[in-house]
């Protein structure tokens, strides 16, 4: 009994993290792109606001599910889930805290990343099965844009592993604890700062983000792939797209910027808060996505491709090579 | 503002039907249908340089309908308009391949004035749908919904 | 839901017409099974009327090769309102009231070019008070209009801030509109013979207030889009029109002005107080979409300099002329065309003697624009053609009537 308990409870909570963050990050998009558009947001549900996106949850949930005449049936009905499962199951390997997260998997990073690209195969059944031609177009766009952006995102994060010889989420968060001279944290932004760079862009590719939010621009495509979806159908694309940023968002703090931990600050001091921090951290990184979302315009999609695959490609290889002279001088240094 | 009228009517003199005359409007040549395209062809090129058609339209003067050409020079700011004279449901022929400007006012023209497009590489209507008459001739009376109604 | 239909359709006008609503769009038809009969097709997609980025009402007809576009035909007409008919039922003074709904966006330059057409033919002389509120309400109209240009620009491509950005100013602008006209967008506010009314103290105290931010504002805009290199990237080289292209096609305007030639109807056929305005007409160079964006962004700085020298120097007197309850305009034609912010916008007017017009043509700047659309189109990205609605700035209310 309690080896299932404990083996579903889990699950459990990450469905609600899923669904709570979806709910919270909701709200923040609405607030920060409001403010940043010289308007207020929401006001009126709640106070300031913050039971709007909850009544607006609640209304998807009433709403008619329209299935349009000549869909494909099976791959229509698929798709929201395939969008949202592998999303889901991401939350498997965040390192929330040096011993809260739901699995202790050794291969965490490549696991992040090899269940995010499976959204893009969601986006691709949504896109041919709705019938429509702005989804087809978009998911076409999708597939072209994972499929380009899967390898410098991958890349990106390679020097790190160099560096800490592990892919263990948890193990690369330890690695950055400490400071150089006292003060500036060890955090892998300032050593590592281009792979950082590059995984910025290619993160913001990968999320369907503006500057790089093709398979959905809405001026183009109307809505893209979720065209021709409604009710709990568009809301589960709506969540798992929002789940996803926060997923690469919590990526970005675990391997940039130091996870759970504070600089200048003993880990056991802040060990009772430590999932705190790491979530106010994944909301800083997620505010700056908003930011340039709220600021940026799009890019057409054979300069995505060229930005992809003639400039970030190369230039991450480069920097693992640069990396990787620099450690194996350091073994050198340090043996002789 | 106003070309030089002797100039213009030199240039025209192999169109037989060209007159030349000054109006308060400004400048005004009147040719046979059949000769518009000459008419144009005379006084686009050349040392007249009419390169650009400011606009196309027609009037229903009761007897006919006459398309009126606005042409411009740039280089000069001269105005002249050449008319033409068509029947009721005559064929206006388009001149887009002198003027590309043309296009969409002569599908606009023939649809209003019930005229047919001859030439035009999409002689399709432009505002209103199959079924409407030609609204800008004065034979079609404007009318109230309840008169469409009881028709 | 049939039913419904059955028993509230009126034929109307369509009873004795057959109506043919045309070749149904190829859908995307599924391929057979196997590979042997896999095949790439163009995608014919249907742009609008209903559309984020049409600008209105305007269809698109695109047939892509991948994201490339093929072949490209507009669709007009789903505003059609008869306008020009209608002028020929209403009465000379009555023409403002029309013309305001043909280009919406920018109603005051369209009252005044059928104004100065029935001027022209009565023969009026307008009070020079009257001729500076002109230019003023006319140049606040451009900046305007300009705004939302700009904003839906940046909306074309993605950026949403600067609509609303853009909607600030634009909303100033209105106010001050609003408090000399009585209306926000369909003024009726120029007549034949004058305006209809003076500044009032709390318009004269706006527009000075506006006149301190928008210089600030305008770089910011500037900076905020222009100065984007995504956008740069994006609008540079595309939708190029030399000049012997737009000539030919009849733009006017700031697509005319991008592509090198600086034709404007203010400078070159000054009309109003604008012979006594210093002011600049900015030019591109090479015709593309961000020649177009540099121009209408001059254009805007040209207009704010001459809203300054408007508000310094308005003389004093009436704003109305002398004319009679019944304008009878002698029988003739008159041509007359204003410098509207998409182009000449031109009326012709045909008078045979009565108090109303017997023959009333709006010259939409719009809808010659539009002409080009159809040649710049094929060849470029899905993508860019969004950009090129965008950077030819077209109004429907104005291509329809």
């Amino acid at each position: 009994m309690s080896a299932v308990l404990a083996a579903i409870l889990p699950v459990l909570a990450a469905v609600v993290l899923m669904l709570v963050n979806g709910v919270v990050l909701i709200y923040m998009l609405r607030k920060v792109l409001g403010h940043l558009h010289l308007r207020y947001g929401p006001l009126n549900v709640g106070p300031k606001g913050i039971v709007q996106t909850t009544a607006d949850v609640l209304k998807l949930l009433s709403k008619e599910d329209v299935t349009p005449t000549g869909v494909d049936r099976w791959m229509y009905r698929l798709a929201p889930a395939v969008v949202f499962i592998p999303s889901l199951m991401a939350y498997a390997a965040i390192p929330f805290s040096e011993n809260l997260r739901i699995t202790a998997l050794e291969t965490g990073l490549l696991f992040t990343f090899a269940v995010l690209s499976l959204v893009a195969l969601g986006i691709i059944m949504a896109g041919w099965g709705s019938a429509n031609k702005w989804s087809l177009i978009g998911s076409m766009r999708a597939a072209a844009q994972t499929i380009a952006y899967e390898v410098p995102l991958l890349l990106s994060v390679l020097p790190v592993v160099m560096v800490v010889g592990s892919l263990d989420l948890a193990e690369i968060v330890q690695a950055q604890s400490g400071t150089w001279f006292g003060v500036i944290p060890k955090w892998f932004v300032f050593a590592q700062f281009p792979a950082f760079l590059i995984f910025l862009v290619a993160a913001l590719a990968e999320l369907n983000q503006t500057p790089f939010d093709m398979s959905e621009a809405e001026s183009e495509l109307v809505a893209g792939f979720a065209t021709e979806y409604s009710s709990m159908k568009f809301g589960m694309l709506f969540l798992a797209e929002f789940s996803n940023s926060f997923i690469m968002s919590a990526i970005a703090v675990s391997v940039f910027f130091g996870g759970w931990s504070l600089p200048w600050v003993p880990d056991s001091v802040i060990a009772p808060i430590a999932p705190v921090i790491f979530v106010l951290k994944t909301y800083v990184v997620i505010f700056f996505l908003m930011w340039i979302r709220g600021t940026f315009p799009r890019v057409r999609i054979d300069q995505l491709m060229t930005l992809g695959w003639k400039w970030l490609i190369p230039i991450s290889l480069g920097w693992i090579m640069l990396t990787g002279l620099v450690l194996k001088l350091g073994e050198l240094g340090g043996a002789s | 503002m106003l070309p030089d009228a002797t100039a213009i009517d030199k240039a025209l003199a192999a169109i037989g039907s060209a007159e030349v005359a000054t109006t308060t409007l400004g400048l005004e040549v009147r040719v046979e249908a059949g000769e518009i395209l000459a008419a144009l062809e005379a006084l686009k090129g050349g040392q007249h340089d009419f390169p650009m058609m400011v606009d196309l339209f027609g009037i229903d003067t009761g007897e006919a309908v006459d398309i009126v050409y606005h042409l411009r020079s740039l280089s000069r700011d001269e105005d002249i308009y050449v008319r033409c004279a068509l029947p009721y449901k005559g064929e206006l022929n388009s001149v887009w391949n002198l003027y590309p400007a043309a296009l969409l006012p002569e599908r606009e023209t023939a649809e209003l004035f019930g005229l047919t497009l001859a030439g035009h590489p999409n002689p399709k209507r432009l505002l209103t749908i199959e079924g409407i008459e030609p609204l800008l001739l004065k034979s079609v009376p404007i009318r109230t919904v309840e008169e469409v109604r009881d028709r | 839901m049939s039913e419904l239909h059955d028993t509230t359709y009126e034929p109307g006008l369509l009873a004795e017409g057959t109506f043919d609503p045309g070749e149904k769009p190829a859908g995307i038809k599924r391929i057979p099974r196997g590979v042997e009969h896999l095949a790439t097709e163009h995608l014919v997609v249907n742009v609008g009327p209903q559309h984020p980025s049409t600008h209105g009402v305007l269809r698109l007809l695109l047939e892509l090769d991948g994201e490339t576009v093929v072949n490209a035909e507009v669709v007009v007409g789903y505003l059609h309102r008869g306008i020009e008919k209608l002028g020929e039922h209403r009465r000379y003074h009555q023409l403002g009231t029309l013309m305001d709904r043909g280009d919406y966006m920018s109603g005051i330059h369209a009252e005044l070019a059928a104004a100065m057409a029935v001027e022209q033919m009565m023969e009026t002389e307008v009070p020079a008070k009257a001729q500076w509120l002109r230019v003023l309400m006319s140049e606040i109209n451009r900046i305007a209009s300009h705004m939302v240009w700009f904003g839906t620009f940046g909306l074309d491509c993605g950026a949403m801030g600067q609509f609303l950005y853009a909607m600030r100013d634009r909303e100033a602008l209105v106010d001050v509109l609003e408090a000399v006209t009585g209306q926000r967008m369909m003024f009726n506010y120029v007549r034949p013979g004058g305006v209809l009314a003076d500044l009032t103290p709390e318009a004269d105290s706006a527009i000075r207030t506006f006149l301190r931010t928008i210089d600030g504002y305008l770089d910011e805009h500037d900076a905020l889009l222009g100065g984007n290199e995504i956008l740069q990237i994006r609008v540079k080289g595309i939708g190029t029109l030399d000049r012997e292209t737009a000539v030919a096609f009849g733009l006017t305007g700031a697509n005319l002005r991008g592509s090198g030639l600086g034709y404007d109807v203010r400078r070159d056929r000054p009309y109003a107080a604008y012979p006594e305005l210093e002011f600049d007409v900015p030019v591109g160079t090479t015709g593309d979409a961000w020649d177009r964006y540099t121009v209408r962004m001059g254009e805007m700085r040209q207009a704010v300099r001459m809203i300054r020298q408007c508000i310094d120097g308005m003389p004093e007197g009436d704003v109305m002329a002398k004319v009679p309850k019944v304008l009878r305009p002698p029988a003739g034609e008159s041509y007359a065309c204003v410098e509207s912010s998409r182009g000449e916008l031109g009326v012709h007017l045909v008078s045979d003697g009565s108090d109303m017009p017997y023959r009333f043509r709006y010259r939409p700047p719009s809808l010659y624009s539009l002409q080009a659309l159809e040649e710049i189109l094929p060849g470029r990205m899905f993508a860019d053609a969004m950009m090129l609605i965008g950077s030819i700035d077209i109004v429907l209310g104005e291509i329809d009537r």
